[in-house]
C-alpha cells in the first residue's frame, strides 16, 4: 500500500491539479484575510459583520473568537480539497492512464484505497499550506493592525486540528465521488452542483436535515463551535467525523464494485 | 509444467454482440505466437480479458495456471503494450515510468535501463504530449519491460512505427524470445508477422480457426503451388484440362492458373498440343492467401471474394464470369 500511494503521489503531482488547486484557494485565501481586515468593525467574529473598514487603533481582532475566525480564513479552501478527490481519480479516466494503473494494481479495491489514503494526506497537507500561509499573511497584517502575532499563534491549537482533518474528510469524499462518477465533467459539476446549491436547498426545506448533509458533519467534525454544536443543530466534533467518513468510504465502496465489474476497453 | 498463457473456452459478450466466442489456444515459453485475425475479430477483447482489463463472461484465461490479478506481481511477470493506452500529457517519460516502478515495487535504476533499450534515453525529460506515436510506442514497450517479464502480450505493437521501428520491434521480439521469454503478439496482417512468428493463432469473428506453427502454415501454403499461363487459346486449354484429373482456376480473361502443375509437365504437354503460350510462370500461394482464405472463407455469411482468395474451392471448369469457353 505504501509503494501505491507513493506512485499516486508522483502520478498526481506530475498533472498541474495539485498546483493549480492549491494556487487558486491561496488567492481566495487572500482575498478573505483581506476582506477580513476591510470589514472588521472590533465588535464581533470576521467575515462580512462590520463594514466600517477601520484599521489601526483598538478595533484589531483580538477576542480568541475573532483570532480563530482570522485563522480559519483558508477554511473555504475545503472544496479545493474535495475537487482534489474528485480529479486524482477521474483524471485517470479522462486520459486514459487507468489501464496502466489497473496492469499494475488489478485489484481495483485497491486502487481506490491507494487513491483514498493519498488524497487524504493531500487534504490535510492542503489544510497545513492554507494555515501557514493564513498565519504568515494575517499574521504580519495583524501587526500592522497593532495586534498581537503571538495572539493568533496561541489560536492555533484551536483551529489547525479540526481544518486539517475537515481538508482530508473532504479528500476523501472527492475520491468516494469520482469513482462512481468516473466521468470528470460529471464529476465535478456534481460536487460543486451539491456543496453550492444543492446542499443548501435541502437544508432549508427540511428540518433537521443540517446535522445530516455533508458540510453539517464536516462543521461538527471541525470542532470549531467549541463543543456547542448541539446549539445549531449539530453533532459533536467525532460523530460529525464519522458521519463525513461514512459518506466518503460509501461512495468509495459503491465506486470500487462498479470499477470490478466495468470492462476496461 | 503448465504453457505460458493458457486460454480455454473464452467467450466475452458485450451485450448482445459476441465478441469472442468458445475461444481456446495455448503459448508456450520461450516461443513467439502471432495472434492474427481481421480487425474486429476479437483479438484486443481477448489480450484485454487475458490482462484482466475486461472481465471475462465465461471460459479461463491464465497465465502458468493463475489469472492475471491472481499474480503477485503482476508487472513482473506480465509485460503489456495495449492499443488505446494513454499517457498523461504533461508528465514526463521518466515520471511515467517511475510511477510503475514504484507502484511495482521494481528499483528505480531499471528506469533508465529500459528508456535506453527502446531508445528514448534523450528525451527521458520530455513531456509525453509532445511525443509521436512511435515513441509513444516505444515508451509503451519500455513500461511493460521495467518488470522483466517471461511473458509479454502486445496488441498491435508495429502501429505508428515506421520500417526502421518494425524491423527494430522485429529484432526485439526475437531478442525477447531468445530469453526464454514468451511472446504474444496481435496483428490483422501476417506479412507483417510471418519473418517473426514461430506459431501462429488464426481468429475470425471472435472463434479459433486455427492454432498451428508457421512451419505448418507454410507447407499449406507450398501445397498451392501451381502453374500461371497466359494464352489466346483458354477456350481449346480448359477443354484439354477437362480431360485429365486436374484442378484449376481462370483468373483473368486470357490466364489460367493450374492446381500443382510443374513446367516439366505443362511444357510438353501444350507443345504437344500446339497450344499457343505468352506465359508460363510458377505460382506460390502466399501466406497471406492462406490467411486471408482462412479468416474470410471462415464464415459463409460474409460473400467470398476475389478467386485469387480461395484457394481449395478452384476446381473444374473456368470460374471467372464473362470468360471465353
Amino acid at each position: 500500500m505504501i509503494a501505491g500511494i507513493r506512485s499516486e503521489w508522483l502520478k498526481i503531482r506530475t498533472t498541474a491539479v495539485p498546483w493549480v488547486l492549491t494556487g487558486i484557494a491561496l488567492v481566495i485565501d487572500g482575498l478573505l484575510i483581506l476582506v477580513y481586515f476591510v470589514s472588521h468593525d472590533g465588535n464581533g467574529g470576521g467575515g462580512n459583520g462590520g463594514g466600517n473598514g477601520s484599521f489601526g487603533g483598538l478595533d484589531y481582532p483580538h477576542t480568541a473568537q475573532q483570532l480563530r475566525n482570522l485563522l480559519g480564513a483558508g477554511f473555504e479552501g475545503y472544496l479545493f480539497a474535495l475537487l482534489l478527490g474528485v480529479l486524482i481519480i477521474t483524471i485517470e479516466f479522462r486520459h486514459k492512464t487507468v489501464t496502466t494503473s489497473f496492469l499494475v494494481l488489478p485489484r481495483r479495491p485497491l486502487f481506490v484505497g491507494a487513491k483514498l489514503i493519498t488524497a487524504a494526506i493531500l487534504g490535510a497537507v492542503l489544510a497545513i499550506i492554507m494555515l501557514v500561509v493564513t498565519l504568515i499573511g494575517g499574521g504580519i497584517t495583524l501587526s500592522a493592525d497593532g495586534g498581537s502575532f503571538s495572539a493568533l499563534v496561541h489560536q492555533i491549537p484551536a483551529v489547525a486540528p479540526g481544518m486539517i482533518l475537515v481538508f482530508a474528510l473532504f479528500a476523501i469524499l472527492g475520491v468516494g465521488i469520482g469513482s462512481v462518477l468516473t466521468n470528470q465533467v460529471a464529476a465535478i459539476i456534481v460536487s460543486l452542483g451539491w456543496f453550492i446549491i444543492l446542499e443548501g436547498i435541502l437544508v432549508s426545506l427540511v428540518h433537521g436535515a443540517a446535522r445530516w448533509v455533508p458540510t453539517g458533519a464536516a462543521t461538527a467534525a471541525s470542532n470549531l463551535t467549541r463543543g456547542r454544536g448541539a446549539d445549531f443543530g449539530l453533532f459533536n466534533w467525532w460523530q460529525g467525523t464519522l458521519l463525513m467518513l461514512a459518506y466518503g468510504l460509501v461512495f468509495a465502496a459503491l465506486g470500487s464494485a462498479i470499477l470490478t465489474r466495468r470492462d476496461i476497453t | 509444467m503448465p504453457s505460458a498463457i493458457e486460454v480455454h473456452g473464452l467467450s466475452k459478450h458485450f451485450g448482445s454482440v459476441q465478441a469472442v466466442n468458445d475461444l481456446s489456444f495455448e503459448v508456450e515459453q520461450g516461443r513467439i505466437t502471432g495472434f492474427l485475425g481481421p480487425n474486429g475479430s476479437g483479438k484486443t477483447t481477448t489480450l484485454r480479458m487475458l490482462l484482466g482489463l475486461v472481465s471475462i463472461s465465461s471460459g479461463t484465461a491464465t497465465f502458468g495456471g493463475r489469472r492475471y490479478v491472481e499474480l503477485d506481481h503482476p508487472v513482473h511477470h506480465v509485460g503489456a503494450v495495449l492499443e488505446a493506452t494513454s499517457f498523461h500529457p504533461t508528465r514526463r517519460a521518466e515520471d511515467h515510468l517511475k510511477s510503475v516502478a514504484i507502484g511495482a515495487g521494481i528499483p528505480l535504476t531499471r528506469v533508465d535501463e529500459t528508456l535506453d533499450l527502446v531508445g528514448l534515453t534523450d528525451v527521458a525529460r520530455r513531456r509525453v504530449g509532445k511525443f509521436s506515436l512511435g515513441m509513444r510506442q516505444r515508451l509503451q514497450l519500455a513500461t511493460a519491460l521495467l518488470g522483466e517479464p517471461e511473458i509479454l502480450i502486445l496488441d498491435e505493437p508495429s502501429n505508428g512505427l515506421d520500417p526502421q521501428g518494425i524491423q527494430w520491434l522485429r529484432t526485439f521480439i526475437r531478442h525477447q524470445a531468445s530469453l526464454g521469454h514468451a511472446v504474444l503478439v496481435s496483428s490483422h496482417l501476417l506479412s507483417e508477422m510471418e519473418e517473426t512468428v514461430d506459431d501462429v493463432v488464426i481468429v475470425s469473428h471472435g472463434k479459433l480457426v486455427l492454432q498451428t506453427t508457421l512451419a505448418e502454415l507454410a507447407t499449406k501454403a507450398g501445397t498451392t503451388t501451381g502453374m500461371r499461363i497466359r494464352s489466346p487459346e483458354l477456350g481449346r486449354l480448359t477443354a484439354l484440362l477437362q480431360a485429365i484429373p486436374v484442378a484449376y482456376r481462370q483468373t483473368a480473361p486470357d490466364t489460367l492458373v493450374i492446381d500443382g502443375a510443374t513446367p516439366e509437365w505443362f511444357g510438353p504437354f501444350a507443345a504437344q498440343n500446339q497450344i499457343v503460350l505468352y506465359e508460363l510462370a510458377n505460382e506460390r500461394g502466399s501466406l497471406e492467401d492462406v490467411f486471408l482464405s482462412l479468416t474470410h472463407g471462415f464464415d459463409a455469411a460474409v460473400p467470398s471474394g476475389p478467386s485469387t482468395g480461395e484457394i481449395g474451392e478452384f476446381g473444374a471448369g473456368p470460374a471467372a464470369p464473362g470468360a471465353p469457353s
